[in-house]
């Protein structure tokens, strides 16, 4: 069991930032304000992170791909798209 | 797959190859797969060592500003040199620089590849620590600690820009 006056980890700090800390740890945030700082900082970061956008290859890729792929013929060899 | 690549590489032409590369290599290989192994896994660390291949590559290769390492003469030092600003920004240079421009993109880009590949799948693709492990071969320790360290580097970059 952890020691409720023991600062936070970083996985603790990464679990309060998901809000997913345990309300017996999230006690010591609200009176640490050491924890709090870093825990701020931390979550700044991680929001950075988590809404970065995803990227597409350009149009055609699949095309592209397909097209160097070997597909099994049913006499067992193998025919190039 | 194809973000992963392009935020290691951050070239959009080479990381479409790498991402070719990559899915030729999971189609044409299909029978080597472990179903005990997440297969976007299997795709990830596919693509993951292609972009690691490639940057250990690059570094081996990379060019001197002041020449090539065997120029003895100014002349041959200057033959040798790259030239910056000497080439006009193409429309996909363009588009990287809107892309991959942002200040924490640029924090992600200063990251050690290993670093960057554990933040990545961490923080973009949602992946747990477990799952980084196995995706990357490495210990759960090792993964915890690069993903600490470069959250850690991360804050460095973006409050001395803030400052």
């Amino acid at each position: 069991m952890t020691d409720i006056s023991m600062h936070l980890t970083t996985d603790e700090i990464e679990l309060w930032a998901q809000g997913l800390l345990p309300a017996a740890r999230a006690m010591h945030l609200a009176d640490c304000s050491l924890c709090r700082t870093e825990a701020e900082r931390e979550r700044k970061v991680i929001l950075e992170l988590v809404q970065l956008p995803k990227f597409a290859p350009n149009a055609g890729f699949a095309d592209r791909v397909m097209a160097q792929v070997k597909i099994p013929t049913p006499s067992g060899d193998w025919e190039q798209r | 797959m194809f973000s992963l690549l392009y935020r290691m590489v951050r070239d959009r032409a080479l990381a479409e190859d790498l991402a070719q590369e990559t899915f030729i290599k999971v189609l044409n290989g299909i029978k080597s797969y472990r179903p005990e192994f997440k297969f976007s896994s299997w795709i990830f660390k596919i693509a993951n060592n292609a972009a690691i291949d490639h940057l250990r590559r690059k570094n081996i290769d990379t060019l001197s500003l002041d020449g090539a390492p065997n120029a003895e003469t100014p002349e041959q030092m200057r033959a040798t040199s790259l030239q910056l600003g000497d080439r006009a920004e193409s429309p996909l240079d363009e588009v990287q620089s809107r892309e991959l421009g942002t200040a924490i993109e640029r924090a992600i880009a200063r990251l050690r590849p290993e670093y960057r590949s554990c933040i990545l799948l961490r923080h973009v693709e949602g992946y747990t620590y477990e799952e980084i492990a196995d995706t990357l071969d490495l210990p759960l320790g090792t993964v915890k600690t690069y993903i600490h360290r470069a959250r850690n580097e991360l804050r460095g970059y973006l409050e001395d820009r803030r400052d």
